[in-house]
C-alpha cells in the first residue's frame, strides 16, 4: 500500500475515533452532519471511480443515488421492512440493475465521448427528478416522509451514533473496495481506457466490457449511499435524484482533484461542514461564492487541492536537484 | 501460407479514393517496408490493417483469419501489434506499469480483479526493459523519457504479447543518428520473432532494414520488390524519390 493511501485510511479510520468524543459533548448535530458526509462520501467514491479512474463523465450519480434511496424508503414505509441488511442488499440489486440498462445503453456500442457521456447522464438525473415530483405513488414533491429507524439484528438503530458507524462502516468497506480495485491489475486496465482509450482497445483491452463493470460498480455504490441517506434522515425528496445533488458531487471532485479519493473527500467534508451555516448568513452570496470558488480552482489549480501536496513535493525535488547539481 | 495478407483494399473518403485495390503481403519473419509520399494512402492502408479504419472492400487475413471487418480488440487478440507515429503511451505511468498494461490487456476481467497474472508478467517485463535499453528509467514515469525512448517503449509495449504481426508507422521520427541505429536493431531482433511491417519515409533507412519494399502512390500499389529493385525502378524515382 502507498505511504499516501496509508495516511489518508489513518485519517479516515481516526475519525470514528474522534466523534464519540464530540457525542459526549453532547454534539449530536454534528455526528449527523458527520454521517451525512460519510454518506455523500460513498456517493463521490462512485464518481471518482467512474469520472477519475475511467474517465466516464458521469453529471447524473444522482439519480442512481435516489432511486436507491426510494426502494429504501419504500421497502420500509410500505412493507414494514426496516432490516438495514436486507434493505442494502436490495439497494444492491436496484444499483446493479439501474446501472446496468445505462451502461449497456452508453457503452455496448462504439465509442462515445466524454461530452456525450456527461449529457445523457444529466438527462437522466432530471427526469428522475421530474418523474419523482409528479409521480403520487412515491410522494410527489414530499417524497417519502416518516421513515422508520432501520434495525439491525432486530434492534432498532434509534440513535445517531449507532447510524453513524453504520454509515462509516460501509463507507470504509466502499473505500477499501475501491483501494483494492485501484491498486489491482484491473485499476492499470481502467486507468488505460481513461487515458486513451482507443490505445487500450489497439492491446486488445474490451474497452466497453471494462466501462460497462465500472459503471455498474459504481452504480451500486451510489445506490447504497442513497439508501443509507433515507434511512439516516427518515425521508427521501426529488432533490436527492436531481441536478443539484449531481452538479455538487461533480464540484466536491473537481475541488478536491479529479483521480484521487482524499481530495474529493477533503472537499466535500469542508463543503458540507460550512453549508448549512453559510445558507443562512449569506443565502444569496453562498451559492455564487461556490461558484467562484470552483472557477478559481479551475483555474489555478487544474487538478484540484490534491495538486497543492503535489506541487509542493515537485518544488521539493527540484531544489534538491539544483542543489545537486 | 502468408503471415499477413492484405487483398484488393479500397478505401473512400467521401469522393476521394484513398486506396484502389491495394494488396500487400507480409511473411513470417520478414521485414517489409511501405513508402509514399505524403498523401499516397501508406496510413490509410495501415489504419485499414490495424482495424482503426474499415475498408470499403478487400481482405485483411492474418494467420489466414479473416479481420477485415473487425474491430481493434479483436486484431490484437489475433496476434496484431502496433506503434503508432506519435507514441501512444501512457505518460503517467511508469515504464513497468506500462508493459503491464500491455501484457495484462488478453486477461479476462477476474483474472484483473484478482491481479492473476501480475507475478507471471514480471519476468517478461524485466526482459522487454533491457531488450529496450530501459533499465534506469524502469520505475521513472513515461512522461520524463526521451523522444527516443518513448518509440522504444512504444515498441516494447507492443512486442509484449509476442505478436505474429507489428505494424511500425515511423518508428523513427524525430530521433537522432544513434538511437536510429538502435531502433534498427531492435526491428531486426523483432523480426526474428515475428512479421514487421514498416511505414516510413526515411528510405535509406528502410533500404538497410527491410527484406522487401511496397511503394505506394495515389492509393495504388506502384511498385513492389527487394530494396535494389525499388532503388533502381524508374517509376520509383520519378513518383516518389525525386520529391523526398
Amino acid at each position: 500500500m502507498k505511504k499516501r493511501t496509508r495516511i489518508g485510511l489513518a485519517i479516515v479510520c481516526a475519525i470514528p475515533i474522534l466523534s464519540p468524543l464530540l457525542f459526549m459533548a453532547g454534539n449530536d448535530y454534528l455526528i449527523q452532519a458527520a454521517t451525512r458526509i460519510f454518506i455523500y462520501g460513498i456517493l463521490v467514491l462512485s464518481v471518482e471511480m467512474c469520472w477519475g479512474q475511467t474517465g466516464i463523465f458521469t453529471f447524473g450519480q444522482a439519480a442512481f443515488f435516489g432511486v436507491g434511496g426510494y426502494f429504501a424508503g419504500f421497502l420500509a414505509t410500505h412493507e414494514n421492512i426496516t432490516d438495514i441488511g436486507l434493505i442494502l442488499l436490495v439497494a444492491v440489486a436496484v444499483g446493479i440493475l439501474a446501472g446496468t440498462l445505462v451502461a449497456l445503453f452508453l457503452f455496448s456500442g462504439k465509442r462515445v465521448g466524454e461530452l456525450y457521456v456527461a449529457l445523457v447522464t444529466l438527462v437522466i438525473s432530471f427526469v428522475c427528478e421530474k418523474l419523482a415530483n409528479s409521480w403520487t405513488f412515491v410522494g410527489s414533491g414530499n417524497g417519502i416522509p416518516g421513515i422508520p429507524y432501520p434495525t439491525i439484528f432486530g434492534k432498532t438503530l434509534s440513535s445517531s451514533i449507532g447510524l453513524f458507524f453504520v454509515a462509516f462502516g460501509i463507507f470504509a468497506l466502499a473505500m477499501m473496495m475501491c483501494i483494492g480495485i485501484i491498486q489491482s491489475q484491473f485499476g492499470l486496465a481502467i486507468n488505460a481506457v481513461r487515458d486513451d482509450e482507443e490505445r487500450a482497445e489497439f492491446f486488445g483491452y474490451n474497452r466497453s466490457a471494462l466501462q460497462i463493470a465500472i459503471f455498474i460498480f459504481s452504480a451500486v455504490l451510489a445506490s447504497v449511499g442513497g439508501a443509507l441517506f433515507a434511512l439516516s434522515e427518515g425521508f427521501i425528496s426529488p432533490s436527492s435524484l436531481g441536478l443539484a445533488l449531481s452538479t455538487s458531487t461533480v464540484l466536491w471532485v473537481v475541488l478536491g482533484g479529479k483521480g484521487t479519493f482524499f481530495g474529493p473527500l477533503i472537499a466535500l467534508a469542508l463543503l458540507e461542514s460550512v453549508n448549512v451555516e453559510m445558507r443562512s448568513i449569506l443565502p444569496s452570496l453562498w451559492q455564487i461564492l461556490i461558484g467562484v470558488m470552483l472557477l478559481l480552482t479551475m483555474i489555478f489549480l487544474p487538478k484540484g487541492l490534491t495538486s497543492l501536496g503535489e506541487k509542493s513535493r515537485n518544488n521539493r525535488k527540484n531544489r534538491e536537484q539544483s542543489k545537486k547539481s | 501460407m502468408k503471415l499477413l495478407e492484405v487483398v484488393g483494399i479500397s478505401k473512400k473518403f467521401g469522393n476521394l479514393a484513398a486506396l484502389t485495390d491495394v494488396s500487400i503481403h507480409v511473411d513470417a519473419n520478414e521485414i517489409v517496408g511501405l513508402i509514399g509520399p505524403n498523401g499516397s494512402g501508406k496510413s490509410t492502408l495501415l489504419h485499414s490493417i490495424c482495424g482503426r479504419t474499415i475498408a470499403d472492400g478487400g481482405s485483411v487475413l492474418l494467420n489466414g483469419k479473416e479481420l477485415v471487418t473487425t474491430n481493434p480488440m479483436v486484431r490484437a487478440k489475433s496476434g496484431m501489434a502496433i506503434k503508432f507515429q506519435l507514441a501512444r503511451i501512457y505518460v503517467e505511468k511508469t515504464v513497468r506499469e506500462n508493459l503491464m498494461i500491455s501484457l495484462q490487456a488478453k486477461d479476462g476481467m477476474w483474472s484483473l480483479i484478482r491481479s492473476g497474472t501480475s507475478k507471471k508478467f514480471m519476468p517478461r517485463i524485466e526482459e522487454l526493459i533491457v531488450e529496450f535499453q530501459l533499465v534506469d528509467y524502469a520505475d521513472t514515469e513515461a512522461k520524463y523519457l526521451s523522444h527516443g525512448q518513448q518509440q522504444w517503449l512504444e515498441i516494447a509495449m507492443a512486442m509484449a504479447s509476442n505478436p505474429s504481426i507489428l505494424l511500425l508507422d515511423e518508428p523513427t521520427a524525430g530521433m537522432s543518428p544513434k538511437e536510429r541505429a538502435d531502433t534498427a536493431k531492435l526491428i531486426k531482433s523483432a523480426s526474428a520473432k515475428c512479421g514487421v511491417l514498416i511505414v516510413e519515409h526515411d528510405l535509406d533507412f528502410i533500404k538497410n532494414l527491410c527484406d522487401r519494399i511496397t511503394v505506394l502512390h495515389h492509393g495504388s500499389v506502384a511498385a513492389s520488390g527487394t530494396p535494389k529493385e525499388i532503388e533502381d525502378d524508374p517509376k520509383v524515382k520519378e513518383v516518389y524519390l525525386t520529391r523526398v
